[in-house]
């Protein structure tokens, strides 16, 4: 009789720290979140303009998932200690309807982080940085977005300056190549902004103009969010598979 | 009749050094020429740059005099022309001067239209031949060797570019595997224990037991009740019996 009691103690006791666990994982989840959304790289344009922006929408999920998480954390807990048929059967049926959700979050954001490949950001930049009818405001924003890059990086293009020169594009159609080679952003700019040497620009000579590519300025913050959102959310979620089975067996054997 | 050009025997050629602007779609740099005209070159002479189509340097003829060199606008047409002209002194073992030329560089004398040598961006990517000519008062005085052809980049079109992945990323697969696995064992579970439930109720409602709940039994020890003395005011010694 006493160990049964004890038993029951253990799991008790293991499910509110199971519990515990899962609202602070929640309250973490949804601040991650809520920082990738705030846009702290001002990439938010590049997507947007490939309308390709899921892994927005997998941040979104997952502020109101970590919401969730926490309040249904402390439902379990007070439905662990009170021994409640009504509230754990609550609490299990929220929770997988919250499991889905977080699931579906996390393989949106590892699928989306995915696709989002050089060649992307290269055919986007080349169809639509400086692009003289803008078709819509997308277009000026990621001209924008574009100029910012190349001017705070110190690079050029997607994989080099190159791009500019392998491909025709909307910036050359206003923009003759034997003056624009490559945008004057990729020059090295002095303090007010006007490149140190314009000729040595034109010609490639090294140290006058920005040899490197902006793809890994592009893609280090978006695979940081990407993981964040995926990689985190899977960690909760196994976590809380092993909290929902052991709640599952408690409420199973709690009397009526 | 005037004598025939010297010919030198130096021959253009892009700067071998690493510049990414070398060659582009309309402009081509050219190795400066130092030391070449030395001997050959007055003080009033000038070094022109003579441009032609590949297929049409062998018919180039060279200009008598400098009112008949082949303006940049008839390129098309003529298929050559000539352009870049600069004193000799420039050229020469003891000036000092940035080591590259720059052929095609000059926008703004395409679109204004001015009748000086221009030199204007190239239409096309051709392959060229160049070649120097140096011109005094009286014509052409010393020539060096056409160049190999050079061809200027053909860009494509973006629509060329394919922005799919090449190959799906195995963190989705660990990713989506594992969850669907674990989301398929959760909802099992949770129908299994529900189904369990109302089987269980509907089986054995009539009993009234249920063989799977575990109840704790907290009993209260009710000892037997033991016999209570009379009392003491019946006064007979036998019980019921007085």
């Amino acid at each position: 009789m006493a160990k049964s009691d004890d038993c029951i103690h253990i799991l008790q006791g293991l499910l509110v720290f199971g519990n515990v666990v899962i609202g602070m994982c929640g309250i973490a989840l949804t601040a991650e979140c809520i920082y990738f959304v705030s846009n702290p790289h001002d990439l938010y344009p590049l997507l947007k303009a490939t309308e390709n922006n899921d892994i927005y929408a997998a941040a979104w999920i997952g502020i109101f998932v970590g919401l969730a998480l926490f309040a249904l954390s402390i439902l379990g807990i007070i439905g662990v200690i009170k021994a409640s048929r009504t509230l754990l059967l609550v609490y299990i049926i929220l929770m997988l309807i919250t499991f889905a959700f977080e699931m579906a979050s996390c393989i949106t954001a590892a699928t989306h982080r995915d696709s989002l490949t050089p060649s992307l950001f290269l055919k986007q930049m080349l169809e639509r940085y400086q692009k003289s009818e803008p078709a819509n405001d997308s277009d000026n924003e990621v001209t924008k977005t574009w100029d910012e890059l190349m001017l705070q990086n110190h690079c050029c293009g997607v994989l080099g300056p190159s791009d500019w020169q392998e491909y025709t594009s909307a910036f050359h159609l206003t923009h003759s190549d034997a003056d624009y080679p490559w945008p004057r952003q990729c020059c090295v700019l002095d303090a007010q902004g006007l490149p140190i040497n314009l000729d040595g620009c034109k010609l490639g000579v090294p140290g006058y103009y920005n040899s490197n590519g902006c793809y890994d300025a592009i893609s280090g913050p978006l695979n940081t969010h990407a993981w964040g959102v995926a990689w985190f959310g899977f960690a909760i979620l196994c976590w809380t598979f092993c909290v929902l089975l052991g709640t599952m067996f408690y409420w199973s054997g709690i009397e009526y | 009749l005037p004598a025939p050009p010297a010919r030198l025997p130096y021959v253009p050629h892009v700067p071998p050094m690493p510049l990414l602007g070398k060659v582009t779609a309309t402009t081509f740099a050219l190795e400066r020429p130092r030391c070449v005209f030395d001997g050959h070159a007055d003080a009033s002479d000038a070094v022109w740059l003579a441009v032609a189509f590949a297929n049409a340097s062998a018919t180039f003829r060279n200009p008598r005099s400098r009112a008949d060199v082949p303006p940049y606008k008839q390129l098309p047409t003529a298929r050559s022309y000539m352009t870049l002209e600069t004193a000799a002194a420039a050229y020469s073992c003891s000036a000092p001067s940035p080591p590259v030329l720059r052929v095609g560089g000059d926008t703004a004398c395409r679109d204004q239209g001015r009748q000086d040598p221009c030199n204007g961006p190239l239409p096309s990517p051709g392959p060229y031949r160049v070649k120097f000519l140096l011109m005094g008062c009286r014509g052409p005085k010393a020539e060096t060797r056409w160049s190999e052809p050079i061809l200027l980049r053909r860009a494509l079109s973006p629509g060329t570019i394919d922005p799919a992945p090449t190959r799906r990323g195995s963190d989705v697969v660990v990713i989506a595997s594992i969850l669907a696995s674990l989301g398929a064992v959760l909802a099992t579970a949770v129908l299994g224990a529900l189904g369990a439930k109302v089987w269980g109720s509907l089986c054995h409602q009539e009993l009234g037991t249920d063989a799977f709940t575990r109840r704790s039994y907290r009993t209260h020890h009710i000892p037997p009740a033991l016999p209570q003395p009379l009392p003491p005011g019946c006064g007979c010694s036998p019980p019921g019996l007085c």
